[in-house]
């Protein structure tokens, strides 16, 4: 790492659409497994 | 191509957004996590020659199961072996030579399979996807803790929440793959690996070039850090090759290794468990069942746990695991002896979600130990805990199961000595992490020596 790189305290971080678009692109395929999970859990309680 | 890889190259630039790193760290273990849920190949790779059963040549279940202790034994060795490297080249490299390793995996274990040697499946999924395991589990702990200074569990917790999740989505994919590529003259698994493997590389390699890290001494807007060691957290650093030769390291090792064995072996033995205790009570389709109901709160308890112990501290969140732990485990033959599968289900459950949260909380506990510059490594090195437990802790309770069946012990009473057993191996965790101290003075790198370190890549 570059020992003169700027160091401290940043400003509030802005790219929040980004932010939201990389966290549907993991929690897409997360969801869906959760789901597949929790049909299959629910086999428990028929 | 190099130049892309470098640590200097992903250095974030001022107003960059923290929250865009976890969700590159879960599609990095999101992928990896399907290593949880590779015994959704074992059938239909026994039937690999015999396509509707078992022919001559064909391999055995026992056979496909050593892939899974070969992916858990170079898991632990690939993260102890390059988890210093990972320090010094940054996390997008590790996560790239991850994602050749893991969809490559695939692909020699897909070649494995067409022209049925199974050496290739062990090299393939076994010992090059098994340090991809290694390398992408460790690969973004380390920028996530620096990132997070002031949620460092809750951070690492995000991440091995992925691990915990991947194996949800592993398992339905596999499954629909292999349907849709079965055909009279083959069950459809090296087409489905060859499909995985490439999906898993595009995920892992989206991850890998997602990661940024952030400049020295960077601070989240807002937080000041104590400039004192406060409680057990230090804001020193200690070197790795210091690290691991310290009181702390070896409790931390046991810590982790105990919980997972315990963990570990209810996890990998829970469908046949529950039926056998309630036999006649519980069907094959309700404890598949049991065994997603505990995924779910596996997963919880990684997030759960990982936020709770940034509140709380490590070391109360670990003794939570212990003690309670000790209890449940404790209380299990008593649900089997008063017929309450409801007990039982609830009882697991919970011990579930402490397993979980024992991974998601411990890189944040070697960090408030050793200090943060080179806890990737440090990490690296505490899951060869895990690898053990991987093979001890399943062993421990098949072994004490059939000790017990052939001594006459009932089937549905088979499993009482060996929850005392895990209960006992849960004291020694605790008594281990009530040892756990700060660490002395001389233990800690200079100002001079963290600059050199730094100025080294590290």
């Amino acid at each position: 790492m570059q020992p003169n790189e700027p160091t401290g305290s940043q400003p509030e971080p802005g790219n929040w659409g980004l932010v939201a678009l990389a966290w549907i692109a993991v929690g897409i395929p997360l969801g869906w497994g959760v789901f597949m999970t929790f049909k299959k859990a629910v086999l428990l309680f028929h | 191509m190099s130049g892309l890889l470098d640590k200097e190259r992903i250095v974030a630039k001022p107003g960059f957004n923290r929250w865009l790193v976890p969700p590159a760290a879960l599609a990095i273990h999101l992928s990896i996590g399907q290593a949880y849920a590779y015994s959704v190949f074992k059938l239909p790779l026994t039937r690999a020659l015999g396509i509707t059963e078992s022919g001559p040549g064909d391999w055995t279940q026992t056979q496909i199961a050593l892939v899974f202790t070969i992916f858990i034994v170079f898991l632990g060795l690939s993260a102890a072996v390059f988890g210093r490297w990972l320090e010094r080249v940054g996390p997008r490299k590790a996560g790239v030579a991850a994602a050749f390793c893991w969809g490559g995996g695939y692909l020699i274990s897909a070649i494995g399979v067409r022209t049925h040697q199974l050496w290739l499946l062990y090299l393939g999924n076994g010992v090059i996807g098994g340090c991809g395991l290694g390398l992408g589990y460790i690969s973004p702990v380390s920028t996530l803790i620096k990132w997070f200074p002031d949620r460092r569990g809750m951070a690492t917790g995000l991440a091995i929440m992925g691990f915990g999740g991947g194996a949800m989505i592993g398992a339905p994919l596999a499954d629909i793959l292999m349907k849709h590529y079965a055909t009279p003259t083959s069950v459809g698994v090296w087409e489905t690996f060859v499909t995985m493997g490439l999906i898993y590389f595009v995920a892992m390699m989206c991850g890998a070039f997602g990661y940024r890290i952030p400049p020295n001494d960077w601070k989240p807007a807002g937080w000041t850090p104590s400039t004192t060691n406060v409680g057990m957290v230090t804001r020193r650093h200690v070197h790795v090759d210091v690290a691991w030769k310290t009181v702390p390291f070896i409790l931390l090792w046991l810590v982790l290794c105990t919980n997972v064995s315990a963990g570990i072996g209810v996890l990998e033995q829970a469908s046949p468990m529950i039926q056998e205790v309630f036999k006649d009570k519980v069907s094959a389709s309700a404890a598949a069942g049991f065994v997603g109901l505990l995924s779910l709160f596996n997963i919880g308890g990684r997030i759960g746990w990982a936020s709770l112990s940034d509140k709380i501290g490590r070391k109360p969140t670990y003794f939570i695991f212990f003690a309670l732990g000790i209890v449940l485990y404790s209380l299990v033959p008593h649900a089997g002896r008063i017929g309450s599968v409801a007990l039982f289900v609830a009882i697991f459950c919970v011990i579930i979600t402490m397993y979980g949260g024992g991974f998601a909380t411990i890189p944040a506990y070697l960090s408030d130990i050793f200090g943060t510059q080179f806890v990737g490594a440090i990490h690296g090195r505490l899951l060869t805990a895990w690898s053990t437990a991987g093979v001890v802790g399943p062993l421990l309770v098949n072994e004490i199961r059939q000790h017990q069946v052939d001594r006459g012990v009932p089937v549905a009473e088979a499993y009482n000595t060996t929850m005392y057993v895990l209960a006992g191996l849960l004291m020694i965790g605790f008594i281990c992490n009530l040892l756990v101290r700060p660490l002395p003075d001389r233990y800690f790198m200079s100002d001079e020596e963290l600059a050199r370190e730094r100025r080294r890549g590290h």
